[in-house]
């Protein structure tokens, strides 16, 4: 008796479904009309011993593009040495280099289990006479932000044998630099951590900072000390 | 036996869920419009004042994800649109004014409110209302009316909630100021208010209680076929590519679409499976002529892009109508001269406050990169585009295949030239045949940028990018391909609201101040712990005239009151 009820309830189910003349998809808008990426064929160059790129493998990423439109999981790759966001277009993997102009921020998913993300900022490049838009991770931000260019730089050439052919090879490294924003909007830039260096760049909040890096026992050469210090100087230190 | 119990258990599951999935995909989406128009007799020339309601139609209440679109259409009895209007609706609201052409002739006409969901569950959710207008220079007066039996909610005084209307008294003077007091509303709550000369002509449409509480029966009723995707967003284009020779739709089709402009735009869409595609059109494409195109359409082929009618009524209108308008002729040739008179003294020039519409218009420019720009009055003229390509643009060649010009670009990583055909623009508008570029000159050419490199823009890729920019604008005057088109589209209606003029207060008090539209009030906020009052000045024309409080309150409610005053020039001395 029970398995006729339930087959009599199944012939039901599945003729009132049968009689759905259209199967109605009712689609978001926000999925239709994104905005487009705009960038260009991105050759990758492979003639290096090191890794170019911030995250080897392509991860899945969020975009805020100028415009303040947000395009969200594209397949992405930050590539230090050039310092562009390239995107792997799965519908024909074409691997493109996306208009910098065009991109305001992006954030690397699941990248060491967190997610990362990278702002464009306007800064003066080492010879303090030209301004560039860089990439740089966002670490803090509030009176004091701390951000970090992901640069990756050449910093010598190898020649490597492969298969008898003399291959000419550049060797690269990870040079990080640091931009911290002042509350004037002006950037410090550091190229390495160094307690003296840090300290000259606030010579009137000179004693405070050092304070703060004694009393709670700060190794700063360590990024991950120097970012606690500026969290800290955020919360202690009047700028 | 487990396993197959199992089995039937999760077939069932699946076909109750198919079941409840398919009851929510009929009534997502779905919307009640209601417009609110200041009277419902006009005189040609005059302005409508409208107030629109987007209300959800589950919980009948505004809503900030609610279309943001709005369409207005007013049809003559013939069914011919007479205006058709877009209006931008934010958190489903939008208001503003029609003016009404001089030129349409005197009967009834039919306003339609709409949004482009509601064509999901049908065309019969539509708002609709009738109304009467005469044209200022018919003396003759014959045309037909509604027939006098037909309801006028205008003449129903309905209050769903208690907004009750009190006015200091119930006869005014001329040029003498009225105090309205609006009774509190159970919650906050947005009304329109509207004080106009009452008239006996006969006009059909439903308060917006009426309205609200009849739309459930209707939203239910119709399955979607067609689905119209809502307008939270902005307009969307909807067409489809048809083979105007075989009848059949094509599919996966590419749509591309720009506009003329200094910068190279584009937007594209796929058809789907039945044709159809669909684009978003920001405010940018506002008042723009837009150009479609279809990328790589076949040689000879007889694709055609074919626009849907965002204003479209399939169904015809027919009303009963009658020639019984005797009754009636005295109170529309009093309009036709309050009408002559204002017209005469210009007295209406001022009356519309217009609206200031912030408009965050975005380009979508095809590229945000460094371009190589080569301005070719740097150089020896050159009579066309093939001697500009051969002279002064290094990276771009043209030759000619099967009779057809084709543009290469040189690609620096293979170290020759592209087969495949880069991006063209002329004036910023993406090219649908290269023969349209071969004849221009350093004469007619002001620059050209170049990109000589693989681009992509969304999931097309293109081998690179020309961009020509004329100087005196030659794209307007190229005949489209015949699998493109061009298209105007619209602006936004922008009318203004009536500005309440204190008749003490002009310059010369002995001009006439004849009014028949006292007061409107397009968003009056109710707050929901005092009463609300506001005032007006009567006029010089001596009649009945209703005040009408319509709108909906936060929690869903909709409002709507009527009252009436009487102005008249022989006052008692209790009612001063």
């Amino acid at each position: 008796m029970k398995r006729y009820i339930y087959l009599l309830l199944l012939i039901i189910c599945i003729s009132t479904n049968a009689q759905t003349n259209v199967v109605t998809i009712v689609p978001k808008v926000d999925s239709v009309f994104l905005s487009k990426l705009t960038g260009e064929f991105f050759y990758e160059k492979k003639q290096y011993i090191g890794e170019q790129f911030f995250n080897i493998d392509w991860a899945n990423g969020d975009i805020l593009l100028s415009t303040g439109v947000t395009i969200c999981n594209k397949s992405l790759k930050y590539n230090g040495l050039l310092d562009e966001l390239i995107w792997l277009n799965t519908f024909n993997f074409g691997k493109f280099k996306l208009d910098k102009s065009f991109i305001a921020e992006f954030w690397l998913k699941n990248i060491l289990g967190a997610d990362i993300h990278f702002k464009q900022i306007n800064v003066s490049d080492t010879s303090n006479i030209k301004r560039q838009c860089i990439f740089a991770e966002v670490k803090v931000e509030g009176k004091l932000s701390l951000y970090i260019q992901r640069k990756i730089s050449v910093i010598g050439s190898e020649n490597v044998y492969r298969n008898g052919v003399l291959y000419n090879y550049d060797d690269i490294q990870a040079t990080p630099r640091y931009y911290i924003k002042l509350p004037s909007n002006h950037y410090l830039m550091l190229t390495k951590l160094r307690r003296r260096a840090f300290l000259k760049l606030f010579p009137e909040k000179k004693k405070d900072i050092a304070k703060i890096i004694r009393v709670n026992h700060l190794n700063i050469k360590q990024e991950s000390d120097f970012v606690r210090l500026i969290e800290l100087m955020n919360n202690e230190v009047v700028l | 036996m487990l396993l197959l119990k199992k089995i039937f258990f999760i077939i069932l599951v699946q076909q109750v869920a198919l079941m409840y999935c398919d009851i929510k995909a009929q009534t997502r989406g779905s919307e009640i419009a209601y417009l609110q128009t200041d009277r419902t007799v006009y005189i040609a020339g005059e302005s409508i004042y409208y107030k629109l309601y987007i209300l959800d139609a589950e919980t009948k209440k505004r809503s900030v994800q609610s279309s943001k679109v709005g369409y207005v259409v007013l049809r003559a009895v013939n069914s011919t649109p007479s205006l058709k209007i877009r209006v931008n609706v934010n958190e489903g609201m939008a208001n503003g004014s029609i003016v009404l052409p001089d030129t349409l002739t005197s009967g009834v006409y039919q306003v339609i409110a709409f949004t482009s969901a509601m064509r999901n569950p049908g065309e019969e959710s539509f708002f609709h209302k009738e109304i009467t207008i005469a044209n200022r220079f018919d003396k003759a007066l014959d045309f037909k009316l509604l027939e006098s039996g037909t309801k006028n909610s205008n003449l129903t005084h309905l209050q769903s909630l208690e907004p009750l209307i009190k006015t200091d008294k119930p006869v005014y003077g001329t040029r003498e100021k009225v105090i309205v007091h609006l009774a509190k509303t159970n919650c906050k709550a947005n009304v329109s208010v509207s004080v106009f000369e009452e008239s006996k002509i006969p006009s059909t449409y439903k308060s917006i209680v009426e309205t609200v509480n009849d739309s459930s029966v209707v939203q239910k009723s119709k399955r979607v076929s067609n689905y119209h995707s809502p307008e939270s967003k902005g307009k969307i284009l909807r067409g489809t590519v048809v083979d105007v020779k075989t009848k059949q739709t094509i599919k996966d089709a590419v749509v591309l679409l720009s506009c003329v402009d200094t910068i190279p735009n584009l937007q594209y869409a796929v058809a789907n499976s039945n044709g159809l595609f669909q684009m978003l059109l920001s405010d940018y494409y506002d008042g723009k002529e837009l150009f479609l195109t279809i990328k790589d359409a076949p040689e000879n082929s007889t694709w055609k892009i074919i626009i849907e009618d965002e204003f479209a009524q399939s169904e015809k209108w027919n009303p009963s109508l009658n020639y019984d308008n005797e009754n009636y002729r005295e109170f529309i040739v009093k309009s036709q001269n309050i009408v002559y008179i204002n017209k005469s003294y210009k007295l209406n020039e001022d009356a519309n406050e217009k609206q200031l519409i912030d408009v965050k218009s975005v380009c979508p420019q095809f590229y945000h990169s460094p371009v190589v720009t080569v301005l070719p009055s740097d150089f020896v003229p050159l009579p066309d585009f093939l001697e500009i390509a051969v002279e002064i643009l290094p990276q771009v060649r043209i030759i000619k295949e099967k009779g057809k010009y084709c543009v290469q670009i040189f690609n620096d990583l293979l170290r020759q030239y592209d087969r495949r055909s880069p991006a063209i623009f002329l004036d910023g508008v993406f090219l649908d045949d290269v023969d349209k570029i071969i004849l221009l000159g350093s004469e007619q050419i002001k620059k050209i940028d170049v990109i000589a490199a693989e681009r992509a823009f969304g999931d097309l890729v293109f081998s690179g990018v020309v961009s020509i920019t004329s100087k005196t604008n030659e794209m307007i005057n190229t005949k489209p391909a015949s699998y493109s088109m061009r298209l105007k589209n619209d602006n936004v209606n922008t009318g203004g609201n009536l500005v309440a003029v204190n008749p003490n207060t002009l310059h010369n008090p002995n001009i006439p101040f004849l009014k028949q539209l006292l007061y409107w009030n397009p968003n009056m906020e109710l707050n929901g712990t005092d009463d609300t009052k506001f005032e007006f000045y009567t006029s010089d024309n001596l009649a009945n005239y209703s005040i009408k409080v319509e709108g909906i309150s936060e929690d869903g409610t909709p409002i709507s009151a009527s009252s009436g005053i009487q102005v008249t020039n022989k006052i008692n001395s209790t009612d001063k």
